[in-house]
């Protein structure tokens, strides 16, 4: 579904790379997150998923389609929705209907399908009931709802967040994942999601760690995360459990499983003493 | 602060509502000619009439319509009197030392508040009626035409369109950073006009600063939305006149033709 | 002398068909040099509560008294503000001035202490935040990375040398590094100052890591307030209420659940390092 393939790039003004040498396929229907503290190159490389930057070497493919022809610009931006960090800063008119509408506008789809789309848009994220409300009344996680609503108007096959839950409180970072998991599993929607929360990083099928514009490993979050020593080096969180994992070890209780969420502790810590 | 509305929208689904908001935008223009085309204080009464008639079938409450009116008290009262003492024709009624008040005066004072009250409740019938995103539809359809001549109407509607959006955000905004250099110590109260706009730097430029991020932030947004200008693009929402239309401008045009009647046969 | 607020309450938009209570008899005591954590839902009343204490809102009944100045007389406001010092939400958003040093010194200058001493005070605080004022003085506040920024806006709150820092989500919207540098900074600065820390947050393990006593807010009322251990080790009373937990409340929950005795009132890292290994050594299951 998207390739990316040996992708640099530079900000023009400061001339720092941001991205070196990223290689990178994701799938259709995959759940990639994709983790990194700021200045990693994380938020860089989305804004790559959808032409809204152009790579300085190498190149971006979405189904096909080169980023860097102007030709295809239109048809990756509908194919890649967008969702980014600050919910106030995306939604372009005073009513929420109008709001999810625009894309398809944009696309010039003809009224009636429109009104169709919106509608089921914003039953997807729960959102109906505020059809007719002005965003600015709205929570910060309403609006990012709001936001995705705009782009499943626009049919897209895969859904870019650009640490669209960075802003929200726990509340609406639940909610918001929520959605995401649920529109990958009834609809099958490729999810790249771009986030600093492990909790985030473990719902997804696949991870991939940035740190100074490379692509430092990708796996399964367990896999991931079981390289603590790795992870820290580049300063990133360590799950809870996976570091008290590493301390009981050190005093030697001998836990042999990946451990990544409370759960897995639990099972754990509880065989062992079932064994003993 | 986050309950400000803009405008001045009376929500409601009356027949008024229901009109396409270009029967209503030009309605509101027609009007204002008609106002101006008024000559004697006797004729106002059929757009008094016209307007009394519009705000019972829009069932807007007479207080909004009173309220609309608050902003130009002092205007009104202003007026009033600039014309009561100014306008010296006709009978003197009352006269101290060089203050005199003839029958002209109160006659063109009486007159000029009448077409002033009749110009502003008459035109946020209109505000009233209909939300700011539909008077936005409505102008840019109307200016579409000119678009021909290189009128950028679509360009017009969305800058309105974004303003209207942001403008409660940025309200918000400006307090937050007031309260924020209040903590600071920042006094927006004490001192003359030229302290008080200079105490407001530290807010404005924080202010600016956003609004441009904002601004930058959204631009990349729209485009991402597949944005690219007016070209090509649909609207949800389309309008179109129905017969309420239709009976709506022969309303306007009875009253039109009323008043040049009346004017003619008495003048 | 404490910050003592007593039968708090805040209604908004009084007298309107739109008014609702923002808060409802909150009482309690901020205590000199303490770290208070306040804990609770978007909409639970924390930033309202929070702006009562330096005056910027006023209570519509209530009171709210900083070492004994009461914050409802316009001028003992003035001297109690300058006890408090307010960090709000994205503080970055609050930068004007032409350099780092002046807008940090922006606050001591409304003082009306004299420019050579506010930028010498500027210095200081700049250092205190952890930016080095050599390299960070003569910069624009626009040039700094997001980080930095924030660093800057907290300085000029310290600048002003509060005895209460109130700090409204810090960490908001920073990742992991810059979360832990601003929480090692809060320490740091409570360290070499003194001064008393009230955070709101919403990140329940930095509160569990870092907090000595914790209020808990609830649709405008105080639902609880005690030791960092006395609220979250009763991690059912918060997951009632909506809320979340640290990790290491949430596993102490699952394991009780699961029959295994752990002592009262875990919920930080080491104490549950120290409880499962001695369980694991003795392997005593119940």
């Amino acid at each position: 579904m998207i390739e990316i393939d040996n992708v640099s790039y530079s900000y023009e003004d400061s001339g720092r790379a941001a991205l070196s040498g990223v290689t990178l396929t994701i799938k259709k229907g995959e759940f990639l997150a994709v983790v990194g503290h700021n200045g990693s190159g994380k938020s860089t490389l989305a804004k790559h998923l959808n032409a809204l930057l152009l790579p300085t070497e190498g190149a971006v493919r979405i189904a096909g389609m080169d980023t860097k022809d102007e030709e295809n610009t239109l048809a990756i931006r509908q194919k890649v929705g967008m969702v980014f960090q600050n919910p106030d800063n995306q939604l372009v008119t005073t009513v929420v209907e109008e709001d999810v509408a625009f894309g398809p506008e944009n696309l010039g789809v003809p009224a009636a399908e429109i009104r169709t789309r919106v509608d089921a848009a914003l039953r997807a994220v729960g959102m109906e009931e505020y059809a007719a409300r002005a965003p600015h009344m709205l929570s910060g996680g309403q609006k990012q709802r709001i936001a995705i609503a705009g782009m499943l108007a626009m049919e897209p096959e895969v859904l870019v967040l650009d640490e669209a839950t960075a802003m929200l409180d726990p509340r609406g970072r639940r909610e918001i994942l929520a959605i995401v998991s649920k529109l990958h599993d009834e609809k099958g929607i490729t999810v790249v999601m771009i986030t600093q929360y492990m909790e985030e990083a473990t719902a997804a099928d696949r991870v991939a760690v940035m740190a100074d514009g490379k692509l430092l490993l990708t796996g399964t979050p367990r896999e991931v995360f079981a390289e603590t020593e790795l992870l820290r080096a580049h300063r990133l969180d360590v799950p809870a459990m996976t570091e008290l994992k590493e301390r009981l070890n050190a005093h030697g209780a001998g836990l042999t499983d990946d451990i990544l969420t409370v759960e897995d502790m639990t099972d754990a810590i509880c065989r062992l003493l079932l064994k003993n | 602060m986050r309950d400000i509305t803009l405008g001045q929208y009376f929500p409601g689904n009356s027949p008024i509502h229901r009109l396409d908001p270009r029967t209503k935008l030009l309605g509101m223009l027609g009007y204002i000619v008609v106002i101006f085309l008024v000559k004697k204080i006797t004729v106002f009464l059929l757009p008094a009439l016209f307007v009394a008639l519009v705000t019972y079938l829009a069932r807007v409450p007479l207080s909004y319509l009173v309220r609309s009116l608050k902003p130009i008290r002092f205007l009104l009262v202003f007026m009033f009197i600039i014309n009561l003492f100014m306008v010296k024709t006709g009978d003197l009624i009352w006269g101290w030392r060089f203050i005199e008040i003839t029958e002209g005066g109160v006659y063109q004072a009486v007159y000029i508040t009448l077409r002033l009250v009749l110009l502003l409740s008459g035109t946020s019938l209109m505000t009233l009626t209909t939300t700011p995103i539909a008077l936005t539809d409505a102008l840019e359809k109307l200016l579409a035409p000119f678009g021909k001549l290189g009128f950028p109407s679509h360009e017009l509607a969305m800058m309105m369109t974004i303003a209207l959006r942001f403008i409660p955000t940025l309200i918000e905004e400006a307090d937050k950073i007031m309260k924020a250099q209040m903590a600071r110590g920042a006094d927006f109260e004490s001192g003359n006009v030229f302290r008080r706009a200079k105490s407001m730097i530290p807010v404005l430029v924080p202010l600016f600063v956003s609004a441009f991020r904002r601004a930058d932030e959204l631009a990349m947004a729209m485009e991402s939305r597949c944005y690219h200008g007016g070209e090509g693009r649909t609207r949800m929402r389309v309008l179109h006149f129905a017969w309420r239309d239709a009976a709506a401008a022969a309303m306007f045009l009875a009253m039109t033709g009323a008043i040049i009647l009346v004017q003619a046969l008495w003048v | 002398m404490p910050i003592v607020v007593e039968k708090l309450n805040h209604a908004y938009m009084e007298g309107s068909s739109l008014a609702h209570n923002a808060l409802t008899d909150v009482s309690l005591t901020i205590n000199d040099g303490e770290f208070l954590g306040l804990i609770g839902h978007t909409g639970s009343g924390k930033s309202t509560f929070v702006q009562h204490l330096n005056g910027l809102l006023q209570p519509t009944s209530g009171s709210v008294t900083v070492d004994e100045y009461d914050m409802a007389d316009k001028k003992q406001r003035v001297m109690g503000r300058r006890l408090v010092g307010m960090v709000f939400q994205y503080p970055e958003y609050q930068l004007f001035e032409e350099t780092v040093a002046k807008d940090i010194a922006f606050g001591v200058k409304n003082m009306g202490i004299p420019e050579a001493e506010a930028m010498e005070r500027a210095d200081e605080a700049m250092a205190l935040v952890g930016l080095d004022p050599e390299r960070f003085r003569d910069k624009s506040p626009f040039e700094l990375s997001g980080g930095e920024k924030r660093r800057a806006a907290l300085a000029g709150i310290i600048v002003m040398r509060p005895k209460y820092l109130v700090l409204d989500e810090p960490m908001a919207g920073l990742d992991p590094l810059g979360r832990h540098d601003i929480l090692d900074t809060i320490d740091n600065l409570r360290a070499t100052l003194g001064c008393a820390v009230v955070m709101v947050s919403h990140s329940m393990d930095d509160m569990a890591d870092r907090a000595e006593r914790v209020a808990v807010l609830s649709r405008g009322a105080l639902l609880r307030i005690g030791t960092t251990a006395e609220i979250f080790g009763d991690a059912e009373f918060l997951l009632e209420n909506g809320l979340d937990v640290p990790q290491v409340s949430r596993l102490a929950l699952a394991l009780r659940a699961r029959g295994v005795k752990l002592p009262e009132h875990i919920y930080a890292m080491d104490e549950m390092e120290l409880a499962l290994s001695a369980l694991l050594g003795k392997g005593g299951y119940a």
